[in-house]
């Protein structure tokens, strides 16, 4: 068994990294106008494990703006650049901040290789110039208080830092960016890998708990409109917050299955408090034949006793 | 086609992990150790390495090395058994601000200078990977 190789992963990873598209047995192709699959009992089929790893930003960058979608030459070439800047196992700038914050070889890494399939420039489809909103004045401040958060305690660190969740929506990380969904009749199950969530959506039209109770993964209800299932999810605890969103965040997510690889994930931020106008980002989700593992995080989290004993030694050196 | 080239180099996302590396670990204190592989922890959310490493002296001092998530390596197939124990390694680190004999594994190799490479080869790996 070789375990030591003279090239890193990134460039053996040239011939193709790619998340591979899976024939659904006895099913038809979804694409060529040919009937998406469907549940034994009728609803269209989501199920399956599905990636989020891409290495297309979250938001425009403004090199690129007033330009939505790459050809595929250019797509190729983000790829190729990309993937020479984020190996991790290149060593200039060593003594540096950029070498520390990579923190590992390469192998230990999974943030994808290739843009999303649609080639669009920025995760986020609307508003039209790729961008998050600006924050509302509270919005601001808010987000000012947050980044001044030191190492005081760990209730100052992120809830994924602390091993509680990475929360909703679904955005693509560094690694564990895998996705479970399944279905049952009159519920979606959805299974999140990092932090190993897992949300039990029902269908049957129940209304929303009340909003007296608040939960890390809001209070979810599902419907079909059409062949999309519609998430809405409002009631989250103030301890959650999706890039300063407050506890009136109205989550809305969509899932549609538009050929036999992908399901079309889409989520709109709507939450008056932090941003001046909703929101929405697109993030194609593409089947892989990878296992989901356990992610048990908080056992195994010396990080946190490492960057609090750290804090408190540069206290004293002070 | 070189102008693209141009633009994009500034697209590739920021490094983003699961906690702030220069919070945990000191830039300005650089260390190779070399030692032998006592203990892997491949544990989430990161692994850990224990290796012996011998001073001038002959005393022996364990550090603990951190490394990244193992799922992705369960994935290409690799366990904590994939590197044994008694494995000699060469690890390029930054030491743990705590003071304590920790580091981040910034970079392993072997004494003969290859770079450790996990996956793609183990029984189950993804070829593609």
């Amino acid at each position: 068994m070789a375990i030591f190789e003279r090239r890193s992963k990134v460039l053996g990873a040239a011939a193709g990294v790619v998340l591979v598209s899976v024939t659904l047995a006895g099913q038809a192709p979804a694409s060529h106008g040919k009937p998406l699959p469907r549940t034994a009992w009728g609803d269209p089929d989501l199920q399956g494990i599905w990636s989020i790893a891409t290495i297309t930003p979250f938001e425009r960058p403004a090199t690129l703006a007033g330009k939505p979608v790459l050809t595929e030459e250019e797509a190729a070439e983000l790829e190729k650049q990309t993937l020479k800047t984020s190996n991790q196992d290149r060593r200039d700038g060593a003594g540096t901040d950029v070498d520390l914050a990579r923190a590992y070889n390469d192998f230990w890494w999974d943030r994808g290789t290739k843009v999303v399939s649609t080639r669009q420039t920025s995760l986020v489809v609307d508003p039209p110039d790729g961008r998050v909103p600006a924050f509302t004045v509270e919005g601001q401040k808010r987000a000012t208080a947050r980044a001044a958060r030191g190492y005081d305690s760990w209730e100052d660190r992120s809830l994924w830092e602390r091993c509680i969740t990475r929360g909703l929506p679904m955005i693509p990380g560094p690694y564990n960016n895998n996705y479970q969904i399944l279905q049952t009749p009159g519920y979606v199950v959805i299974l999140h890998e990092m932090i190993h969530d897992a949300r039990i959506i029902p269908l049957d039209g129940r209304p929303h708990i009340s909003p007296a109770i608040r939960q890390w993964f809001g209070d979810s209800r599902g419907r079909w409109e059409g062949n999309t299932l519609v998430v809405d999810t409002k009631h989250f605890t103030d301890k959650v917050s999706f890039r300063g969103s407050t506890e009136d965040l109205h989550l809305i997510e969509r899932f549609t299955r538009t050929d036999a690889s992908t399901v079309r994930y889409e989520f709109t931020i709507d939450d008056p408090k932090t941003f001046t106008k909703k929101w929405t980002a697109a993030i194609p989700m593409t089947n892989t034949d990878e296992q989901i593992f356990e992610y048990a995080c908080h056992e195994g989290n010396y990080g946190m006793v490492n960057l609090l004993k750290g804090a408190r030694v540069l206290e004293q050196s002070k | 086609m070189a102008m693209v080239g141009v633009v994009l180099l500034h697209v590739a996302p920021p490094v983003r992990a699961h906690h702030a590396f220069a919070a945990e670990f000191d830039v300005s204190k650089p260390l190779k150790l070399e030692g032998t592989l006592v203990k892997w922890e491949m544990i989430n959310p990161h692994s850990w390495f224990h290796i012996d490493v011998k001073a001038p002296d002959g005393t022996v001092v364990t550090w603990m090395i951190e490394g990244g998530s193992p799922n992705q390596l369960i994935r290409l197939g690799v366990t904590k058994h994939t590197i044994p124990v008694g494995t000699p390694l060469i690890v390029e680190t930054y030491l743990a601000k705590d003071g304590t004999n920790k580091a981040v594994g910034r970079n392993f190799t072997l004494p003969d200078g290859r770079r450790l490479f996990l996956g793609g080869s183990a029984p189950g790996a993804n070829p593609n990977k």
